[in-house]
């Protein structure tokens, strides 16, 4: 067993901690604040590459190992989950499937300005009666020769407000519930494509949240990702890979409230003493460490196995690991964040002190990309089977 | 023991370091004489021995040519340690002349016990007791580290093997305009330094600066991310300043900047790293994050 | 054009220190270490102008232990084509002449044109080894420069001088140039070139290959030097803590009344 990272993974630690030390820390109250992440954050987390970590260098990414992915999107968690999430959802949901499943044509187009950074990319997969029960969608899809024709509600698409490419999952057929689905790349910018709305939210309040009406969009048939009615096998396999990275900004949240907790726990004083000399702050301090250490030993291997897969590494570890993680972490993040706030007092109430926003930040990575419920589904099913 | 002390002429004058340098000899109980390049009629308020070498032929500093001069006086009068100030002048030329004679050289001392010298390291966080392993030792002292002694002019001597050295070229000084503010002047200065995080928060210390009606300073690194203009920059390749209030926000007191500041009346720290060294000079030093102490100082200042 | 940048790993400033068992030098373990920043300013320079000259190879040496190859392939990632480690479990007791001795040793019959140092370490803050290293290998030698540019086998540099004056010096090659803060921005390696680096050379040489000479200064100890006191520290809560600070500054300074 080895646990330790490579020289370039350290490497990958150390520039994404001082870039988001540096440059993202000092303004992600703001990011909060005004819902936007600005667009000098946006360019120079393109020009670090970080937008297609794991994607080859041939495709515009970096060539690094997903292990390398999970850092970056913990790291930048740590003091902004609003851009973890614009990372994750990006590489998880759209670069990662078009690398999994596209053309070389497809990643030549595609691919290319998603790893580096040019356009980002989203996935709009949930509809207003298909959430959980994801093969449920009702977003139709008519196969007209040269090209389809879309017609449906997406919600929620993280990412949608910057309407470059999104993974459309939509149906031909109804009546064959997954069976009939299909994936497409979408440019955001098709005729058709009307961006409703973006929502209003809890947490990670610097990213879009949006809801799209579909109308008569013509997609050339040339997009449609893998064959038809693979579809819904595409967009579990990319949730399976996209956990680990939920479950990294859970871990990268988590850390970033239990440092805040811990530098203040020895800096303030009550009845004489700094809080960090009460057993009952001890104790708290210790269960949170405990929890984020089985965390990171978690989300690792799960990275570790993804990066392992060609050497023997089991996919079936992968599924039932990546939901562990994913659901472990994320419910670090929330146990975490709410013990900090609890050690801040009154303090960890009032915004300035940034715990209330990462105590708000982290109740979203128990639900999307798959509900803790539905991670349990999961993996009790592996065990089951 | 026998000691050559090299001074320094600068703007018009043999720069008051070289009294330190004489300070250290009485120290350390060693005959001194001196050297520098000078005109030849300088003054020097020194009971001794002043070699010089006429600059209008040496010219501006050039690294052979005084190490050139400093290595024949050293043939001649064969001394035991030769002393510089740890300045841009004697960083630059000290080991080299080490080099040339093959002897030990020691950086930056502080204080020196018989034969074994103090120098800081680590930020000043650290000590270190060091000695020579040759004969000879060529000695940089930290400014300020030795109290100055002065006394009658000193005699002096022409001094000249001036060799020209075509290899590197003096092309003229610049000079950082004092435009924004004269802080020499100010009676109360609040500086920023690195601990202030970003551009914006600057003006939660110049705020802080209007409230007492005084001037806003910066350390090095935020002239140097040009958050500030180097006008504002107090320490060694600053200004030097000695107002009534000195107050330094996120500033971890690297000696070149206590160089700049440590004459100041009263100074007042403010600093997350209660171990910081700027603790060393502060009457009163505030441990809290600047950011959200400063603006509650400012104000109840306003008030 | 040869370019030599020599980089050093120093640990992080705002550490907290404690004297290592023999009493030399700092305890390393628990320390986070990183690139010298004097040092990434050299490294900085040197790609800027490998970049504008088009063909040029940059080399980057380290002296240490085995994590310094940490230091040299971010020095590879940020632009560097080859890195040179050359091994030394104890390189934190050789003196600066020692130091000296082994860049020149591997760097006598290279051709290097410009050699970039920072002007000191963070730790031992000696400002000794650009200058020693151009007296052994007969370079010419700018200490402390703040600007750089280079112009027909000619470098033009601005030296930083005391209170705000800069000396504009220009130099033949070959030269030794030590860096001082400022003299640009330091790019962050990107990931990309996180990975490029891995690819590339990368070799290791013992420092006994390179060393023979005893050090000219001998450390003695190290040690925390006492805490002078006098100095009223205040701690808390803020708003009692200004007030707290108000009142002292009334008493003592007759800024506030
Ligand atoms: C901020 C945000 C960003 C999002 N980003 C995206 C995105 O980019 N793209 C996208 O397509 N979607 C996105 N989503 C959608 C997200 O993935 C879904 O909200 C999630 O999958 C849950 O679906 P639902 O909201 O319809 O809840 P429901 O499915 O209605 O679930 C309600 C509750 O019932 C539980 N439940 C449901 N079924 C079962 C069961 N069988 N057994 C036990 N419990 C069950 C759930 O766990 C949950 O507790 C996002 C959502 C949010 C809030
Ligand atoms: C030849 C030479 C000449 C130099 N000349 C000068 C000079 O003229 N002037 C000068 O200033 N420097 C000069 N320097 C640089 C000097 O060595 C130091 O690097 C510099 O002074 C450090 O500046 P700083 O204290 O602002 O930054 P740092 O040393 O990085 O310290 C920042 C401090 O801020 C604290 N901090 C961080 N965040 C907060 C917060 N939120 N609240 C409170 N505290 C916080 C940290 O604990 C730390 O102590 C020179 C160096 C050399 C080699």
């Amino acid at each position: 067993m080895n646990f330790q990272l490579t020289d370039e993974e350290r490497m990958v630690q150390d520039t994404v901690r001082s870039f988001a030390q540096k440059e993202l820390k000092p303004i992600a109250s703001d990011i909060d604040k005004n819902h936007k992440i600005p667009d000098s954050i946006i360019k120079g987390l393109a020009e670090l590459g970080l937008f297609g970590v794991y994607i080859p260098q041939e495709y515009g990414g970096a060539g690094l190992s997903f292990l390398s992915y999970a850092i970056t999107v913990e790291e930048i968690s740590k003091v902004c989950a609003s851009t973890g999430v614009l990372i994750s959802a990006h590489t998880s949901l759209c670069a990662n499937p078009i690398y999994e499943f596209g053309t070389k044509e497809q990643k030549e187009k595609y691919l290319i300005p998603l790893a580096s950074g040019q356009k980002i990319g989203c996935i709009l997969l949930t509809e207003p009666e298909a959430g959980s029960d994801a093969a449920n969608v009702s977003t139709t899809v008519k196969n007209e020769g040269d090209y389809y024709i879309a017609n449906g509600n997406k919600i929620f698409v993280t990412n949608g407000g910057y309407k470059d490419i999104g993974i459309l999952i939509a149906t031909h057929d109804k009546s064959l519930r997954h069976k009939g689905i299909d994936a497409f790349i979408l440019d955001l910018k098709s005729e058709g494509v009307e961006l409703q709305r973006n929502e209003d939210k809890m947490g990670i309040r610097g990213t879009y949240t949006s809801v799209f009406a579909l109308e008569n969009i013509k997609i050339p048939k040339e997009n449609l990702l893998g064959k038809e009615g693979e579809g819904f096998k595409i967009a579990m396999d990319c949730l399976d890979g996209g956990r680990i990275g939920i479950a990294a900004q859970a871990l990268g949240i988590a850390e970033g409230a239990y440092e805040k907790a811990l530098e203040y726990a020895k800096e303030r004083k009550q009845f004489g003493k700094t809080l960090s000399e009460f057993q009952a702050i001890q104790f708290k301090l210790a269960d949170m460490a405990m929890h984020i250490e089985a965390a990171k030993l978690l989300v690792y291997e799960s990275a570790w196995i993804k990066d392992n897969l060609k050497n023997g590494a089991s996919y079936n570890d992968l599924i039932i690991k990546s939901s562990m993680a994913k659901a472990y972490a994320s419910e670090t993040a929330t146990y975490v964040t709410k013990e900090a706030l609890q050690i801040h007092g009154g303090y960890g109430y009032i915004a300035e002190y940034e715990i209330e926003r990462m105590y708000r930040d982290a109740k979203i990575t128990e639900i999307y990309e798959g509900t803790n419920e539905v991670q349990r589904i999961v993996i009790s099913k592996q065990l089951l089977k | 023991m026998k000691a050559l002390l090299i001074g320094e002429y600068k703007n018009g004058h043999i720069d008051e370091s070289f009294y330190e340098l004489v300070g250290f000899a009485n120290k350390i109980g060693a005959d001194s004489f001196g050297f520098a390049v000078a005109p030849l009629d300088v003054n020097i308020e020194y009971a001794g021995k002043v070699y010089i070498a006429d600059i209008s032929k040496a010219k501006e500093y050039n690294p052979k040519v005084h190490k050139n001069l400093i290595l024949k006086l050293i043939e001649q009068e064969n001394p035991d340690i030769v002393v510089f100030s740890h300045s841009s002048y004697g960083w630059d030329l000290a080991p080299r002349l080490a080099a040339a004679l093959k002897v030990a050289q020691i950086s930056e001392i502080i204080d020196v016990d018989n034969d074994e010298y103090i120098v800081p390291f680590c930020n000043a966080k650290l000590r270190r007791k060091v000695k020579p392993n040759t004969q000879k030792a060529v000695l940089t002292l930290q400014a300020g580290a030795f109290s100055p002694v002065k006394s009658n002019a000193a005699q002096i001597e022409p001094l000249d093997y001036i060799e020209q050295d075509d290899n590197l070229e003096f092309q003229g000084f610049e000079i950082t305009e004092k435009t924004g503010v004269d802080l020499t002047k100010a009676e109360v200065i609040v500086s920023a330094g690195r601990g202030v995080g970003k551009k914006e928060n600057i003006e939660i210390v110049r705020s802080l600066a209007k409230a007492l009606k005084g001037e806003l300073g910066a350390s090095r690194p935020v002239v140097d991310a040009g958050w500030l203009d180097p006008s504002y920059q107090v320490g060694t390749t600053g200004q030097t300043v000695a107002p009534k209030l000195y107050i330094a926000c996120g500033i971890s007191g690297a000696i070149q900047h206590l160089a700049g500041m440590k004459k100041s009346n009263f100074i007042v720290a403010i600093n997350k790293d209660k171990d910081a060294p700027i603790a060393e000079v502060a009457d009163v030093f505030v441990v809290a994050d600047l950011l959200e102490f400063v603006p509650v100082l400012t104000s109840k200042l306003t008030k | 054009m040869n370019i030599l940048v020599c980089i050093k790993q120093v640990p992080d400033m705002e550490s907290k220190f404690k004297i290592s068992s023999d009493g030399q030098w700092y305890e390393q373990s628990d320390l986070t270490f990183k690139i010298n920043e004097y040092d990434e300013y050299a490294i900085e320079e040197a790609v800027r102008l490998k970049e504008k000259l088009g063909s040029a190879e940059v080399v980057a040496l380290s002296i240490g232990p085995e994590r310094t190859k940490e230091a040299i392939r971010k020095a590879l990632a940020i632009g560097a084509d080859k890195g040179v480690h050359i091994h030394d479990d104890e390189s934190h007791k050789k003196d600066s002449f020692q130091i000296a001795t082994i860049i020149a040793s591997y760097a006598k019959d290279k051709n290097f044109d410009i050699i970039f140092l920072g002007m000191q370490s963070q730790d031992r803050a000696s400002a000794q080894v650009g200058p020693i290293l151009s007296e052994l290998l007969g370079y010419n030698c700018i200490t402390t420069i703040v600007s750089f540019e280079y112009q027909d086998g000619k470098v033009n540099v601005k030296r930083e001088l005391e209170g705000g004056i800069k000396a504009k010096v220009s130099a033949k090659l070959p030269v030794v140039l030590t860096c001082q803060l400022g003299l640009n921005t330091v790019r962050y390696p990107t990931l990309p070139n996180i990975m490029k680096a891995k690819k590339k050379e990368l070799i290791t040489i013992n420092v006994n290959e390179l060393l023979n000479e005893q050090p000219r200064v001998i450390n003695l100890k190290a040690y925390i030097p006492e805490k002078k006191k006098g100095g009223i520290i205040l701690e808390g809560k803020s708003d009692e803590v200004a007030d707290k600070l108000i009142s002292i500054l009334k008493e003592k300074t007759q800024v506030l009344r």
